[in-house]
């Protein structure tokens, strides 16, 4: 969601990565995508897909490779947010757009679905998310991103 | 005459200088023997060390940044360095200096500076160019993948359906006994009345 959040075209953009990625099989169209991203129970289009170690493995391949070609929009967004004396412009602008996504598709009557509306709740939950999608942007970023995932 | 390799991202370069090790066979433009390296921030002091220094720092920050995206304690204590979270956007760096006069060297960074540094660091552990011994702290998965999203979900399959049963049972018999009672009360109510 925080990928989408950024960049505006979101599911093509996941769809081009996953051609790139010679993932083909895993994802042979947007559809697919679309059906592992239902997975998330809080979604207003919840399906339960029982996701396969395979797709598992290529979504995080997917993530760490849009983490890699967001890197300065990510990087930028976190600046904006260590200056409280500047007007955090960025900032302001990516937790708005946030908040939209989430009021869309997610199921605003769920407990955590509130928390991530919440202004004073959502700061430390977005910072971590992505200070952790940052850290994964290296070679070795799909081992990392599994890791902290397992560990989350 | 010395190799020197930069590893740049955004406002952090790291900077390393060495020699091949030749009796090895190495190509002279590898660097296995470090001699010097430099971490460089924009507008920061600059960070500087031998070897023995390099690897110690990048552990620091590696422990680090995984304890502070973990929601664990955000500090890391050692002799050389210590790393601590002033809050959700700034981190306190207290460089120690190995000589007794000189005195530590205090340096602030926000998430942006510290993502810039692991990932030159990054950079420098995935290099071919330069022999290090490599931080291996993400690589290693927690105990927790042996068992896998897919077992759990079995294990949770397993598990359920007898419990669901077990507490169906518990409830039906327990109105049934709720009415079986009712039933013999009224009998002997009657009983009564007819007496």
């Amino acid at each position: 969601m925080i990928l989408e959040t950024i960049d505006l075209n979101g599911l093509q953009s996941l769809y081009a990565l996953s051609n790139r990625l010679n993932l083909n099989e895993v994802f042979p169209n947007k559809v697919t995508i679309w059906k592992i991203r239902n997975n998330n129970p809080s979604r207003k289009s919840y399906v339960n897909n029982k996701i396969k170690s395979e797709e598992f493995d290529a979504l995080i391949k997917i993530t760490v490779e849009m983490s890699r070609y967001l890197y300065p929009y990510i990087r930028e967004i976190l600046l904006s947010r260590e200056d409280s004396e500047k007007d955090s412009f960025v900032w302001n602008n990516f937790n708005r757009r946030f908040m939209e996504l989430i009021n869309e598709r997610f199921n605003i009557n769920c407990i955590r679905v509130k928390k991530l509306l919440n202004p004073a709740e959502n700061d430390e939950l977005l910072i971590k998310s992505l200070l952790t999608l940052s850290l994964c942007s290296s070679n070795k970023g799909y081992q990392k991103l599994k890791t902290y995932l397992f560990n989350f | 005459m010395q190799n020197k390799l930069l590893f740049n991202q955004s406002s952090v370069s790291l900077e390393i200088k060495g020699l091949p090790d030749l009796s090895n066979n190495e190509n002279k433009d590898q660097i296995s023997i470090i001699s010097k390296w430099k971490l460089i921030i924009i507008d920061k002091p600059l960070i500087e060390g031998k070897i023995e220094h390099l690897e110690p720092i990048m552990e620091a920050f590696y422990i680090y940044s995984n304890l502070f995206i973990n929601n664990e304690v955000p500090l890391y204590e050692s002799k050389l360095i210590d790393i601590k979270a002033e809050d959700l956007n700034r981190h306190n760096i207290v460089l120690k200096s190995s000589k007794a006069d000189v005195d530590p060297l205090v340096i602030k960074i926000g998430n942006s500076i510290l993502s810039d540094i692991i990932n030159c660091f990054d950079q420098l552990n995935e290099s071919s160019k330069v022999r290090l011994k490599k931080s291996d702290i993400f690589i290693n998965y927690p105990k927790k993948v042996i068992f896998g999203f897919d077992k759990k979900v079995k294990f949770l399959n397993f598990i359920l359906p007898p419990l669901i049963s077990i507490c169906s049972l518990i409830l039906i018999s327990s109105t049934l006994i709720y009415f079986y009672d009712t039933v013999d009360n009224k009998e002997k109510n009657e009983l009564l009345n007819t007496n």
